[in-house]
């Protein structure tokens, strides 16, 4: 920090402000679906809105103290964080279970989840390890060590068990996409032992991570449409089966792709390219109906075990049924809403839908806001993640740029998971919605990570690379 | 290899996922409507709240259908905690074993849900939601019980409400209530499972003015089933109204005294005021009482007893029973032919018992005696001169239209045909035209001699008790009717508007003289058959019926209006396989009432007797 600068001087306003926004409904959320007739006012403690405005009130005071220190402690100090970090998770494994899982520390009923803040440390101490090897001579041993720092936090959480936090530690997959560590080398490694092949680099290698998570997500959203038939009120007796419903979509993403590439890509680039979205989107059919056909074509119980996994299957008392009622309260919002603190399904006391002040706030924040509300918390996120996408570009340290990365996808991934959850696009796996969702850790380490990255991205100047 | 690139990657699979999810939320939020209906199933709940429904009142202002109210004995499951099912048992006053199976029972019963597209039922047996364990109990059964409530959790009582019929008289008019079927349900939204519907009679016809209005409250409800809120603070609510109360022409008092006067002996009675057309009274023997009739419990304990029993009091015998009207019937033949110009009054025709058997009395020089002494001859002669009218040369032709005429007389009559009477169970009786009897005979061959029963109403004549009272009305009018009803008025409204409209006989009004005069002299003067209907300060018109039957003995039968001057009753009454004529059990049955309606007490003491005494053998 240069001298007769305000703290804030190069504060990244637009980030800051979506974070404040966001921070602002998430509360009006909360207060919304715990309300509680008899304890009215916002500052009651002993309700769930309270509470979290104390939560929210150490946060923003963490920020503050992550806002004093200088950026480059996080740098420094990110193995001792790191480390700090995975010794509450071997610790939290000792105490008894909650809800069936050994994931909070606590003294009295102000509890942590250290799984919240190992995505912090996690997180440091990658861009750290990212920060100081040459992606250009990437070999084996750097791939195996970017590795071994995600899976030791993730085996961890493993064992308490949080399905939710594990799958969100995969994130990190995607940040080392963006630094050129991939399974490459492993694969090349295999490749070239077979007499005559000399591979420098193969394609499939190289993007195997987005490779794999669009064939993932695809396959997922394709199962979870395979039974649903789709109709719509203004035109009757038109029955869409769920799988064509996929194609279809797919195929307007890729020609919304097309359009915008005749307008931004130069003459010379736009023949590959075109080509380019026309494979995939051949490619993601084939695909789609592959595992669409597949899976009809399965004898019945291994579709059963999908099913149940995926919680498609009728359970009256499993997963799906939170699912469908979550599902009800979200397609029950209409285009405007019933209106705030009208949420007859969602609501806590309702409690038709279970957890819709953690896990399905964005059930009531549905119900009341309709379409409207939903389509704006949409692009707030979009917002969110592509100006955190501009701001990693611009730093220029690495350890700054992957941090950035790791936040983006951190919270591209409990968006994406938790949203999809609650319209029947995402298995139920607990995970919290981002400054939403009641509960200390989510919000504290939220915010932490978001204000480092504020720090971060103040100082980038100050970094001589 | 370009690291740089990999941002529009990321940046591509991220929106994407945005773009995708907006979709997904646009036609779940806007397009598809399955999700609404999904969250009302959910979380809205009608609470429906049944009006008591209206009341009977009889034309002199008395109470004849009321409400009374009984209780449940409501189960939670769920909430029970530790039954001492001994204790329990005990005081409600059954067995250990009972009360085991009644728990078994109601999960498989009222536990069940019935999808009324696949007629599927699958088990929808919930802990939190209650169900009656007890149903239908009295005041005295229930505080008896309900203060030991509080020693067993999860049982309370609840308020139901049922009829009652403080009379006990007229059980076929008013019908009675029973828990609405599978196709009642779906015929109609306004009913729900376990609700009452009018199943016969009254209850039944006027089923949708009794109900009411039901009341609707629109709640939100949590997972627990239990009300949270009013829905849009009770916007929508609308509240219970009491269906209208009913006032019957009908004289409860005058009904209770039919009912007595016919115990022990099959038959009907009916009642009719003639200048308005309300049924005064409509007794059908056996009949029964209609308290037996309420409530699941007692229904399914006296309706198979009551449906088996060999005398069917559940019969509505006025209306649906079909009796040849018997000599009753020459009074409409005389009309006939008096209209259609083919007799005088001064008609006269010997007794030639060759013809047709008749009993001992002088031949009738004048119509007025041939009606007091009921000949058959001599109304062979009359249908004769109805039928050929020597209007065509072949005979088969001149019978077909000589009888098209008479069967238009009497259609205008209200026979052969429903009376649009406000009750369910009307049968129309019959009366035969040329298409019956070509179906019967063939075409052309027959003529008057084939069908000449008729003349004195045999054969194939059939005729409803509540016809013929109507037949008694139109002659003491002389000519109109309104179509006999029940209800006089509906809550401040009038009757029914078709109970308003004058319907009239083809007859002139100047030939009823000598048919009135006839049946005076019936009653009045020696010779008469109807001689025990006399009564010494009211003058009655009547016409007596031996009706041959092929059940037994001959059904007695009597039609009658008095006072002559200014008819207030018109009467008719029909018992079966009475020993003796029409003169000998219905015409002072027919006495009696007239009394009792227009004198209020009965100076007859020694006939009111004699009626009343009577048993008859099929009924012992």
């Amino acid at each position: 920090m240069r001298k007769g600068e305000s703290l804030v001087a190069h504060m990244d306003w637009p980030l800051f402000a979506s974070y404040i926004v966001m921070l602002i409904i998430g509360m009006a959320t909360v207060y919304s679906v715990a309300y509680n007739e008899e304890h009215p006012n916002i500052y009651e403690y002993s309700e769930k809105y309270g509470k979290q405005l104390v939560w929210l009130g150490i946060s923003l005071f963490l920020g503050l103290i992550v806002f004093l220190i200088d950026s480059d402690i996080y740098r420094k100090f990110s193995l001792p964080i790191y480390v700090f970090t995975l010794f509450l998770l071997v610790i939290v494994l000792f105490t008894p279970k909650i809800n069936g899982a050994r994931a909070w520390l606590g003294i009295g009923t102000m509890g942590v989840q250290p799984a919240e803040f190992a995505k912090i440390g996690t997180a440091l101490l990658l861009a750290r390890f990212i920060s100081t090897v040459n992606v250009k001579q990437q070999n084996i041993q750097t791939v195996l060590i970017a590795n071994a720092i995600i899976l030791m936090p993730m085996v961890l959480i493993l064992l308490q068990p949080d399905a939710g936090t594990f799958v969100v530690f995969t994130s990190f997959l995607f940040v080392m996409y963006r630094e050129g560590i991939t399974y490459d080398p492993l694969i090349l490694k295999l490749i070239n032992r077979i007499p005559g092949i000399r591979f420098k680099e193969t394609w499939v290698g190289g993007h195997f991570i987005p490779i794999l998570f669009v064939v993932i997500i695809l396959s997922v959203i394709t199962l979870l449409m395979s039974n649903e038939v789709l109709e719509f009120s203004f035109l009757p007796n038109v029955k869409v089966p769920g799988f064509y419903s996929v194609v279809a979509t797919l195929f307007l993403i890729s020609l919304i792709f097309l359009i915008f590439l005749r307008v931004v890509s130069a003459r010379r680039e736009r023949g590959r390219a075109t080509l380019v979205v026309i494979l995939g989107f051949s490619m993601a059919a084939a695909l789609s109906s592959v595992v669409n056909y597949g899976f009809q074509g399965l004898r019945s119980h291994q579709k059963d075990r999908i099913e149940l996994f995926l919680g498609m299957k009728e359970d009256p008392n499993g997963k799906d049924y939170n699912r469908n009622r979550a599902m009800a309260a979200v397609g029950s919002g209409g285009f405007l809403g019933k209106g705030y603190r009208e949420a007859s399904v969602s609501s806590v006391r309702s409690n038709h839908v279970p957890e819709s002040e953690t896990d399905f706030i964005f059930c009531p924040f549905a119900e009341e806001w309709g379409f409207a509300g939903t389509f704006i918390l949409v692009a707030l996120y979009m917002f969110m993640l592509v100006r955190i996408i501009i701001i990693a570009e611009r730093q220029r340290a690495v350890f700054n740029r992957v941090y950035a990365y790791t936040v983006a996808m951190i919270l591209f991934y409990h968006f994406a998971i938790n949203i999809g959850m609650n319209i029947g696009f995402a298995p139920v796996i607990g995970i919290p919605l981002p400054f939403f969702s009641y509960g200390g850790s989510s919000m504290m380490s939220f915010s932490v990570m978001m204000f480092i990255l504020l720090k971060l991205d103040s100082q980038r100047r100050d970094v001589l690379q | 290899m370009n690291l740089d690139a990999r941002r529009y990657v990321i940046l591509t699979f991220i929106l994407m996922v945005g773009i995708i999810y907006a979709s997904r939320l646009f036609y779940m939020q806007v397009v598809d409507d399955q999700w609404v209906l999904r969250a009302q199933e959910i979380a809205e709940k009608r609470w429906e709240i049944s009006p008591p429904r209206g009341v009977l009142f009889d034309r002199t202002g008395k109470k004849i259908v009321s409400n009374r109210t009984y209780y449940n004995l409501m189960m939670v499951e769920a909430d029970i905690v530790d039954l001492d099912t001994a204790k329990f048992a005990k005081l409600i006053g059954w067995t250990r074993e009972e009360v085991r199976n009644r728990f078994k029972e109601i999960v498989r019963g009222e536990g069940t849900y019935y999808n009324k597209n696949t007629h599927k039922r699958t088990p929808n047996y919930q802990k939190i939601r209650a169900y009656p364990f007890m149903k239908e109990l009295t005041l005295e059964e229930v505080a008896r019980i309900a203060p030991h409530l509080d020693n067993f959790k999860g049982f309370h009582e609840e308020i139901t409400s049922m009829r009652s019929y403080p009379y006990a008289n007229g059980a076929n008019i008013v019908g009675y209530l029973s828990e609405v079927s599978q196709e009642e349900i779906d015929e109609d939204r306004f009913y729900k499972p376990g609700n009452n519907i009018g199943k016969a009679g009254l209850e039944r016809f006027y089923e949708k003015e009794l109900r009411g209005r039901k009341g609707i409250r629109y709640i939100v409800t949590s997972a627990m089933n239990n009300a949270i809120e009013s829905y849009a603070d009770g916007k929508y609510d609308t509240s219970a109204l009491q269906g209208p109360p009913l006032k019957l022409g009908v004289d409860i008092l005058l009904q209770a005294y039919g009912e007595k006067l016919l115990k022990g002996k099959r038959g009907c009675i009916v009642a009719i005021e003639p200048l308005t057309g309300e049924i005064l009274a409509l007794v059908s023997s056996p009949s029964y009482d209609p308290n037996l009739m309420i409530g699941k419990r007692n229904i399914s304990m006296y309706y198979p007893k009551l449906l088996l029993d060999p005398s069917t009091p559940l019969l509505p015998r006025p209306l649906a029973s079909e009796y040849p009207p018997g000599s009753t019937f020459k009074l409409l033949n005389s009309l006939i032919a008096l209209q259609e110009g083919v007799i005088t009054p001064e008609f006269g025709a010997p007794c030639n018992k060759s013809v047709v058997g008749c009993h001992n009395h002088a031949s009738a020089g004048n119509l007025e005696d041939a009606i007091k002494h009921s000949c058959n001859p001599y109304y062979y002669a009359v249908m004769r001169r109805i039928v050929q009218q020597n209007r065509k040369k072949n005979v088969f032709a001149d019978a077909e239209v000589g009888l098209n005429r008479w069967v238009d007389y009497m259609k205008s009559f209200g026979l052969g045909r429903k009376l649009e009477t406000d009750i369910t169970g009307l049968r129309p009786g019959l009366i035969p035209d040329v298409a019956f009897y070509d179906k019967w005979y063939g075409h052309h061959r027959w003529a008057f001699s084939t069908i000449r029963s008729i003349s004195i109403g045999q054969g194939e004549v059939m005729i409803t008790p509540l016809q013929m009272a109507n037949i008694a009305a139109i002659i003491a009018n002389k000519g109109w009717y309104y179509t006999p009803h029940f209800v006089k008025s509906i809550g401040s409204k009038g009757p029914l508007p078709e109970y308003l409209k004058k319907r009239y006989a083809k007859i002139d009004t100047k030939h009823y003289d000598v048919i009135i005069e006839g049946m005076r002299r019936v009653v009045y003067e020696p010779g008469g058959t109807g001689r025990r209907a006399l009564l010494k300060d009211i003058v009655i018109c009547g016409k007596t019926g031996t009706v041959q039957n092929p059940h037994g003995e001959d059904h007695s039968t009597f039609l009658a209006f008095a006072p002559m001057d200014k008819p207030k009753i018109a009467i008719a009454v029909f018992i079966e396989n009475a020993k003796g004529g029409g003169g000998l059990w219905a015409a002072p049955t027919a006495s009696l009432m007239i009394e009792k309606y227009l004198k209020r007490k009965i100076t007859e003491k020694d006939r009111e007797k004699t009626i009343i005494d009577a048993v008859f053998s099929y009924m012992r």
